[in-house]
Formats: C-alpha cells, structure tokens, sequence
C-alpha cells in the first residue's frame, strides 16, 4: 500500500494546544510520526533574564497552569541552593502539602481527559466534578485556584490553620471513596478497558532508551520517581510507594495514576498529621552569590529540571527550563507507530501532554532548502525584514 | 479482574435526583475563601513611600510618581488591568499599607476603569510613631 503524509495541526479539533504532528500512514496504521514544535512559543526564559528572583517566582508559575507548583518549587529550590538556605521544617512540610494536592488535582484532570478521548464522557464529567474538591481546597489554603503562588524563596507564604487541617483532612476523605470507585469502574467497564488496553504501546526497554519520564515511564514498569531517587523537600521522611504497572499501555498509565492518586492521599493526610510546629520561612538575600545549580522535582507529568546560573546581581543570568512533556515526546513517537489513526488523540493525552510549557526555542527552517537554524531577533530582523524591504523597492 | 458491563449505570441513575453541583451563577454566588486573593487596595495613611511594592511586583502594575517634593504628596496607581493577583506587594510592604481585598467580579468594559489612583501626603516616621505612642 501507498504511503502518504497527513498533517495534523497545528490546529486542529483533536489538539487542544497548537503542535504539528506529521503521520505517515499506510491504511489507517501509523508508519512513521514526526513532531513540530514552536507554535506556542513565549520567551519565558529570556524574560526570566530581565526580572529579579522575587519576580520570577511568578513568572516561572505561568509556565504552566496546571503544575504552576512544580515549576515554582524547582525554581526556589535551585535559588534556595545558591543562597545556601536552610527552609524551616513547617515551610517544606506545606510546600509538600501543596504538591500533592496539585498532583491530585491534575491526576483527577487527566483521568477526566483520557475518558474523554476514550468516550466516556460521565465518568470525565464525575472527575472533574470531584475534581473542584481539591481545587477549593488549594484556594483556602493559598487564596487562588489555579495560580497557588504559595511558594517564596526560603519557605512558603502562607501557614495553615487547625480549621484548614479539619477541611483538608475532610476533602482526602471523600475524595479517596470516589477514587476508589474510579478505580473499580475504570478497570472492570469492558468497553472502556478495550477501547484503551494495548493502545499506545511502549515497550520497558524502549521507554528507559527513549528517556521517558513520569507516570509514562512508570506505566512501562519502571519504578523511577525522583520523589524516592533524589528526595527533595520532606519526601524522604514520608512513607508512600511508587506506583508502577506493567501493560505498558494507555491502559497502565490509567492504572499508575490512579494508583498515585491513593498514594497522595496518604501522603496528605501524613502531611497533615505530621506538621511541625515553628517557622514557615527564612528571610532570602536579594542577590545572589554566583554559582550554577539544578533543580529537579516530580511534577504529576514528571520530571521536571530547572537550570539557574547566577552572576552576583539580583536577577539570573541564565535560567533554562526543561519540562516533562519535552521528555515525553520521544516515546510518544514509539507509542505512535502502528497504531491507528483513530488513536492518536487518545496515545497523545495519555502523556498528558503540556504543550506550551514544552516550548523553548523557535526553530526557523527555510521552506525552499530545507535549511534549519535557530537565529537572534536581530538576524531575523536583518534577514528577512531587510530582503522584503530590498524586494519592493 | 473480572469485567463487569455497564458497571456504570446504577452511579448513572443516582445522580438522576441528585442536586446540580454547580450553583446558578449570576443569581447566587459561592463565597470565596476570607483570604482569597482579590485586588491590591491601598491603605494611604500608612504608606511611607519606600517603593518595595514597586520594585517587586512582577507586573509592573504599581506606579508611585511625586506630585509635590516639599509637601511631599505622591500618586500611587495601582493598575489592575495588569495585576496578576500574587500579593507580592502585600508581603513586600514593611508598614501592611497594602491589602487585598475579596473582590472577584472585575470584568468590565475598558481597561482603563480597573485603575485605582491614590494621592496622598507622605507620613513621616515621626508622625507614624507619635501616632502610635
Ligand atoms: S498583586 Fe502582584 S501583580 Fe498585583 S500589584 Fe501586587 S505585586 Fe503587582
Ligand atoms: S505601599 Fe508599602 S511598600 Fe509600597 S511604597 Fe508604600 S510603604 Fe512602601
């Protein structure tokens, strides 16, 4: 059968972010896949460049709206480390209590949007509807929905009260019966276990080679969770498990996370129950000696890196950010292949893909020869501006 | 595990005569926490215009400009088009001039309205402290 070339996106109704996909198919199976990024692009890390560390807190939330902790917790702890401060207990006891709530949050949204894909539309409605649960309570404890901006360098800004802990304690309970249900249905309703079971798959091998990270890897069967290789924060002082499957399917990465979603809740309520009492933070420099480091944290999609390089001044000299869904991309070319057309929206939501916090550079290829090459603003400016100027006149 | 068929549908029929979960917004509205993160209002008289709220919002949204030197009477312009609700401002002021305030329903019709201008004279250290003695 003849091969031929479909494109998809960068817009297009099965993508809910702009990305181009190029499918070579044969049939309907999918021979070959190629992915293009650069559509959503924002110049986070150069803007980083021209604000200060305080400011920055903020901006590295708004990589991501969904694991906006994440990214502030990676990035005060690389901070944090260059200033050689040591965060009271109680202030990273919180900042633990905030990612796991996150990570929850964002678990129930996912499980939402693969029984979307998958066509099981009620259960993706009782997630999301048990999902405002978390959310309401990540908004007592940090006054916001979405943007929790709980996190400062040297601790966090917020403490939490005997009747927050009544509340919270409250939430898990409820929300731990229905994932318990989640579980139960998800994995006994036959036609949801066949429209997702052997879909997407992503051999052990083929994942560690490929450097997949997160629930992905760990529904590939293997237990790699920087929460237990490189603790940071309180982990190493919390009981709970990695999750892993071994089906190495869309079905296993249901499976890791809602295994994940248990372990959460326990580690919430150790949280809760554990709290010492004392400081939340420590007062931080302004500026920062000089000195490079790296930040890694487990966000719900996976590992997340941040790098910073000071130079002394009160602003980084280089902040570079490397987010799950960027390492995920490999392997989702491997999950790809012969599969089916008709699977692609579902084996792409199952890396639960983040697109715009992915994008970090714009590559340019000249459409006539093919040429790639990644430019300054002034080249671009000097190149094409100064040619469409020579043209017309 | 065994598969059981439209293992659905007994939850399905529950919520047939559960209550909505959602509430009949604009005519009732679900109240927001007591620390909720609303809009950065200004308390004048407790300003002593160190500009720290300045120099760390990340939006840029705080304006002090000098009216008057000798009387010392400044404007501060909060821009709440631009405000990104972080409350950076409110931890950032040493003398709790800032607040936010709960306010959630914002939305109008320029951006020009969101702006809040305060002008105010200056409270020297001196004042603040006879004030509080
Ligand atoms: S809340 Fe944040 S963005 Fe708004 S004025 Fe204060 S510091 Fe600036
Ligand atoms: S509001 Fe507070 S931080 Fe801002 S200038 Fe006045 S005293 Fe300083």
């Amino acid at each position: 059968m003849k091969k031929i070339t479909i494109p998809i996106g960068p817009q297009h109704p099965a993508l809910k972010e702009p990305i181009s996909l190029r499918m070579t198919i044969e049939g309907e199976v999918i021979k070959d896949a190629d992915i293009r990024l650069g559509y959503n692009h924002r110049g986070i890390e150069k803007l980083a460049e021209s604000k200060t560390y305080i400011q920055n807190i903020y901006l590295m939330e708004r990589i991501c709206g969904i694991c906006s902790h994440s990214h502030t917790t990676c990035y005060v702890q690389a901070v944090e480390a260059l200033c050689g401060l040591e965060v009271p207990k109680r202030g990273l006891y919180i900042r633990t209590l905030v990612s796991e709530l996150e990570r929850i949050h964002s678990h129930l949204l996912w499980l939402g949007v693969a029984a979307h894909e998958a066509g099981f539309d009620s259960l993706f409605m009782y997630t999301w509807r048990d999902r405002e649960v978390v959310m309401d309570l990540l908004e007592i404890i940090s006054g916001n929905r979405v943007h929790y901006a709980i996190n400062t360098i040297g601790g966090v800004r917020r403490d939490i009260s005997e009747q927050q802990k009544e509340k919270i304690l409250e939430g898990i309970e409820f929300l731990r019966k229905r994932t318990e249900y989640y579980t139960n249905l998800g994995t006994t309703e036959p036609t949801f276990v066949a429209r997702i079971s052997g879909v997407g798959k992503l051999p052990k091998e083929k994942a560690i080679e490929l450097c997949a990270v997160g629930p992905t890897l760990r529904a590939s069967d293997v237990a790699s969770d920087i929460r237990k290789d490189d603790p940071y924060a309180v982990y190493d002082e919390i009981p709970f498990d990695v999750c892993t499957a071994d089906t190495c399917d869309v079905l296993g990465r249901v499976v890791v996370r809602v295994k994940e979603l248990i372990e959460s809740y326990k580690i919430v309520e150790f949280v809760i129950k554990n709290l010492p009492a004392g400081e939340i933070k420590i007062k931080a420099p302004r500026k920062v000696p000089e000195g490079e480091t790296v930040s890694r944290y487990e966000a719900p999609r996976g590992e997340n890196i941040h790098y910073v390089k000071s130079n002394g001044t009160d602003k980084p000299e280089r902040l570079k950010v490397r987010a799950p869904t960027l390492a995920n991309y490999p392997a989702t070319i491997e999950m790809l292949k012969n599969g089916f057309v008709a699977d692609i929206p579902l084996i792409f939501a199952a890396i639960d893909p983040c697109i715009c916090c992915a994008e970090r550079v714009v590559e340019l290829i000249d459409v006539k020869s093919g040429r790639s090459d990644i430019m300054t603003f002034s080249e671009i400016k000097r190149k094409y501006f100064c040619e469409k100027k020579r043209e017309t006149l | 595990m065994k598969l059981k068929p439209a293992a659905f549908i007994p939850e399905l029929l529950r919520h047939i005569f559960k209550k909505p979960a959602t509430v009949r917004y604009p005519f009732e509205k679900l109240k927001v926490p007591d620390d909720f993160r609303g809009t950065p209002v200004l308390k004048p008289e407790l300003c002593i215009v160190c500009r720290s709220c300045v120099r760390d919002c990340p939006a840029f949204a705080i304006e002090i400009t000098t009216l008057s030197e000798e009387e010392k009477k400044y404007k501060m312009t909060i821009h709440n088009d631009r405000c990104i609700h972080c409350a950076q401002c409110v931890e950032s002021c040493p003398t709790k001039a800032l607040f936010m305030d709960t306010e959630f329903e914002i939305a109008t019709d320029s951006r020009l309205k969101l702006k809040a201008e305060y002008i105010y004279s200056r409270q020297k250290k001196t004042d603040q402290k006879s004030q509080q003695t």
